[in-house]
């Protein structure tokens, strides 16, 4: 599809504590969006069917698939994507590294946004908890365990800054 | 410590002899994964996300049809389609001398053995000719379709990748659609369509070969029972994390290649050949990669190396950096697959468990495995046979995905649980019985041992130890078919066992760079695949040189010059450790000579930190050098590195060693014995109504002679068991019969194992150092995933009674397995 097929619409974002007003085309995804058009490279592509979680990003507050999100409908939305983690410092990236909880890392993004909207409800998860959140998330590598004591660690440092 | 660091002596079938007693960073548990902060933070650039001031977007036209022929072709509508900046047709004269088979650079290496394919055992009338590779792998481009969804007829560059894709359907193309064979038995039959006429017009033969040792025969009837029995093995796919693309910026006479790729140096060969540009003129950058598993390696290559030369083309008309991308569909489209395989058994063995001889039939689809190599690499069998086949067929190419030894490691397990079954044996001592090397026993392998530096221990007979206290095998292990738990399932237990991956053969090399402040940057380059690299090299320089692990970095995506061989963490690191250990201590060396060294220019005389004293006299640790028999006099690196590089005009020389090595032909030559040894337990549940099968427990032991990074070794467990279960119960790739359309091209219908499908993995490391990489070291990369199938096949056979040998193993298959199991009277 044509870009200039008169649908095109600005609809205005919050992104990690930073407005944005974009002119987007009806047809384009909110991971398009974030990835292409405001460089936020972040939030991967990997299935573009809404099957494996690597483009979650956190929508008013609830994770969410922004390759299945058509970015058109997302007016006032606020929205948390992975570098968010970087910004705030987020003990979720050191407890990541240092559980090893990431191979190639291409998806690692999805799982890490995953795990921080699960904290972010309930901050001191236990393990089923985790699988019950990390259930969607597609790890071609496998890294599947090492996910949990990356997310119990991250909790722990939450809670004691509490 | 040896003063003639730079020659280190590497002896192929010797242990290496330069191994410290104690170490303090390598094998140290708890360390941060040093890519992990990016990766965390989304930070880690990928090659999907490379993105170029004035970059235009190319897509390839997928072919509808499994097998068809481009009669015309009318481009005129894309090509005036607003936004559109460059077609590139199949018959442009651009392309007329460039067929893009992707592999050449293979075979343009002066000799074969540079190829890690090309001598089977060392026997050159095994080796892979190029035509082979041809008629395996295909071609980009071209106006044939040898499948459907081959990339093929012409390409679009436009603005936007929506531009590119809507250019793609005002392609006006008229197919002669040709007759198609997509199953290799059938593609054997006489009369078969041919898959690939133009370079085999005769039939569809890839390979047949004979490999022989001893008589099987002879070994037949010394057998006290001889079994027959078939196995067939469906095609799995790669399924990576990050779709294919690349990147390319012709400037002016220079070229910059952004390469999705794992064997990305290779790429950069096949672009300078094919497009006639010397190789200083190209500078290859290698973002992280979203998995690779070496689906894109090999004949892959045609893809991954054909897409650069379109990119390249299209960038050099445009004057614009071109992206050349897949969509999911075409990445599954177009990554290896494993072969599909029909494989008959002949298995004679005595009453005690000895097997006395190995008959393999292997017919395979495309380019597959053997199906003989881990008999004879592990085994005392004296008698082995296989007559193996490679067939053509219609559908995309297939070759070797995590890993060449998906097949050998089935064969193993097969045979051996088949005859541990018979038998009505533990599959455990049957293992340990047959255990050796080339037909030899343990008391062979055991001198060899000796002889050649390495530690005498029983691999095999640890692993089985630590692997059934892991999971209570002695008290949960029974008669196949026999135990109904409390909720209705049937409870089964596997066991397999192999040799260890010892991916040696190849060639390394890197620098190591001290900074004037006694930083270190490791110089090579490689992909970064997932395996660690990064942390695990750096481990081993700082390490060698007494250094803060902070104070060691390696950025390996930019064009140095060096390569070293990928994936690493995994089995070429065999290869890759020797490379930044010597490297690392000739730098620590040359270190504690600047330190004790004056430095002239003309009229004045700089005096080193330690005027008075030796290299020898000095040692270095946590970063700071110091004197040995007295500690307390000592200087930071940074202090030392600082004075003996001095500023002048504001630059400086770094300390500056590299080292390279090569190693091998190929990790398999006959007499380069493998020593360690892997064993997997699994306990399974499958449900008699549904014939579903939950995988309660795995439990891993693998020897892996060192573990540098215990947690990398550790992650490829339990990831390897998920891919490998996946394999097992899941993953097949299925096309439909009469148009060879694939039906499953995305995430969605092509199930990939989730964090739920597997309820524990349990995962061990045994180090006896019996590798012939640095250290004692091989690999693990590669193993896991290749050997869980067999264990969880073993492990249903045991739950239900009947061997379902068709992989993977589905419900359908299993139900069907059920009831024949219930027919013969079990249950």
């Amino acid at each position: 599809m044509a870009e200039n097929n008169g649908g095109a619409k600005k609809v205005s974002l919050k992104i990690n504590n930073q407005e944005y007003g974009i002119v987007v085309e009806p047809h384009w995804t909110l991971r398009e969006v974030i990835h292409d058009k405001l460089g936020l490279t972040g939030t991967k592509e990997m299935c573009d069917h809404g099957a494996c979680g690597s483009c979650t990003v956190i929508m008013n507050g609830r994770p969410i698939l922004s390759c299945m999100t058509l970015a058109i409908e997302c007016e006032g939305k606020v929205i948390e994507t992975v570098e968010i983690v970087d910004i705030e410092k987020h003990p979720l990236v050191m407890a990541y590294a240092n559980n090893h909880a990431m191979q190639c890392g291409y998806c690692t993004p999805g799982f890490v946004m995953t795990a921080k909207a699960l904290l972010d409800r309930n901050p001191n998860p236990g393990e089923e908890d985790i699988k019950d959140a990390l259930e969607g998330n597609i790890c071609r590598c496998g890294t599947y365990p090492a996910h949990i004591g990356a997310i119990l660690e991250a909790s722990t440092k939450l809670e004691g800054g509490k | 410590m040896n003063k003639k660091l730079g020659i280190m002596e590497i002896e192929p079938l010797v242990r290496d002899r330069y191994i410290q007693d104690e170490f303090e960073i390598i094998g140290k548990r708890g360390l941060t994964r040093m890519c992990g902060i990016e990766k965390a933070s989304g930070r880690a650039e990928y090659t999907r996300d490379v993105k170029l001031p004035g970059m235009v977007y190319c897509r390839i036209l997928p072919s509808p049809y499994a097998h068809a022929k481009i009669k015309s072709m009318n481009t005129e509508k894309a090509e005036a389609l607003p936004g559109v900046r460059a077609v590139l047709r199949y018959d442009d004269p651009e392309l007329a001398d460039k067929p893009l088979y992707g592999l050449e650079t293979k075979f343009n290496a002066g000799h074969l053995a540079s190829d890690g394919q090309a001598f089977y055992h060392g026997k050159e009338e095994l080796a892979v000719t190029l035509e082979q590779w041809k008629q395996g792998a295909g071609r980009i481009l071209d106006g044939v379709a040898w499948w459907e969804g081959h990339p093929v007829g012409a390409a679009v560059a436009a603005d936007t990748p929506e531009l590119a894709e809507e250019a793609l359907g005002l392609i006006e193309i008229e197919w002669e659609e040709l007759p198609l064979v997509l199953n290799p038995m059938d593609a054997l039959k006489p009369g078969a369509p041919l898959a690939a006429p133009e370079i085999n017009s005769k039939n569809n033969i890839i390979r047949k070969l004979k490999i022989e040792h001893g008589d099987v025969e002879k070994g037949f009837k010394e057998a006290d029972k001889v079994i027959k029995f078939d196995a067939r093995r469906r095609p799995y796919t790669v399924a990576e994390a990050e779709p294919i693309s690349d990147v390319i910026l012709w400037r002016g006479d220079n070229v910059e290649i952004w390469a999705h790729q794992q064997q990305a140096y290779d790429g950069k060969m096949l672009f300078a050949l094919k497009m006639g540009l010397p190789l200083n003129k190209i500078k290859l950058h290698i973002p992280y990669q979203g998995s690779q598993f070496g689906g894109g390696g090999n004949p892959m290559m045609h893809h991954t190396h054909g897409v650069h030369i379109i990119s390249g083309i299209l960038s050099r008309r445009l004057g614009r950096p071109v992206k050349t991308f897949y969509d999911r569909r075409d990445t599954f489209y177009n990554l290896s697959q494993d072969a599909d395989c029909y494989t008959s058994f002949r298995v004679g063995f005595k009453e005690d468990g000895t097997i006395t001889a190995v008959k393999i039939d292997n017919i395979c689809a495309k380019m597959g495995q053997y199906g003989i190599d881990h008999f004879e690499e592990n085994t005392r069998i004296p008698n082995l046979a296989l007559n193996y086949l490679e067939a053509n067929i219609n559908v995309a190419p297939a070759y070797w995905f995590r890993c060449e030894q998906n097949h050998n490691a089935l064969c193993l397990s097969l045979v051996f649980e088949h005859v541990a079954a018979e038998l009505g044996m533990d599959p455990t001592i049957v293992a340990l019985k047959n255990d050796g090397v080339e037909g030899k026993d343990m008391e062979y392998l055991s001198k060899f041992k000796k002889e050649h530096g390495f530690p005498d221990r029983d691999s095999l007979g640890e692993c089985i130890e630590v692997g059934k206290k892991a999971i209570d095998w002695d008290n949960k292990w029974h008669k196949p078919g026999t135990k109904v738990l409390p909720n209705g399932k049937l409870h089964g237990m596997g066991f397999t066992w192999t040799h260890e991956w010892d991916d040696t053969r190849g060639t390394a090399c890197a620098g190591v760079l001290m900074h004037c402040d006694g930083t270190v940057d490791i110089l090579s380059q490689k992909s970064d695949d997932g395996l660690n690299a990064m942390t695990t090299h750096c481990q081993i320089v700082a390490e060698e040189m007494g250094l803060k692990l902070a104070d060691v970095n390696f950025r390996m995506f930019e064009d140095v010059g060096f390569q070293m061989m990928t994936p690493d963490g995994s089995c070429n690191l065999a290869v890759d450790a020797y490379v930044t250990r010597n490297a690392a201590r000739e730098a620590k060396q040359k270190l504690l000579e600047y330190a004790t060294t004056p430095i002239k220019l003309i009229d004045i005389e700089y005096p080193p930190v330690f005027p008075n004293n030796y290299p020898d006299d000095l040692d270095v640790k946590d970063s700071v050098v110091f004197l040995k028999s007295d500690p307390s006099i000592n200087c930071p690196v940074a202090e030392v590195v600082k004075r003996a590089t001095l500023n002048q005009g504001g630059t400086r020389a770094p300390l500056f060693t590299w080292s390279w090595h090569r190693q091998g032909r190929y990790g398999t030559e006959r007499g380069r014995h493998r020593m360690c040894r892997q064993a997997y337990f699994a306990e399974v549940e499958v449900d008699p109504g549904t014939g579903g099968v939950e995988v309660k427990k795995i439990v891993n032991v693998n020897d892996v002679g060192l573990a540098i990074s215990p947690e990398t070794c550790e992650g490829q467990q339990y990831g390897g068991d998920y891919m490998g279960v996946g394999r097992a119960l899941a993953e097949e790739v299925i096309y439909d019969p009469k148009t060879g359309v694939k039906l499953n091209g995305n995430l969605l219908d092509y199930k990939v194992w989730t964090m739920r499908d597997i309820d524990t993995t349990v995962n061990h490391l045994v180090e006896t150092g019996m590798g012939y990489g640095a250290y004692g070291l091989n690999g693990i990369g590669e193993c896991i995933a290749t050997v869980v199938p067999g264990v969880i096949g073993a492990a249903i056979y045991n739950a239900i009674g009947e061997w379902v040998d068709d992989h993977p193993m589905t419900p359908d298959k299993v139900l069907k397995a059920i009831s024949k199991a219930k027919r013969g009277g079990l249950r």
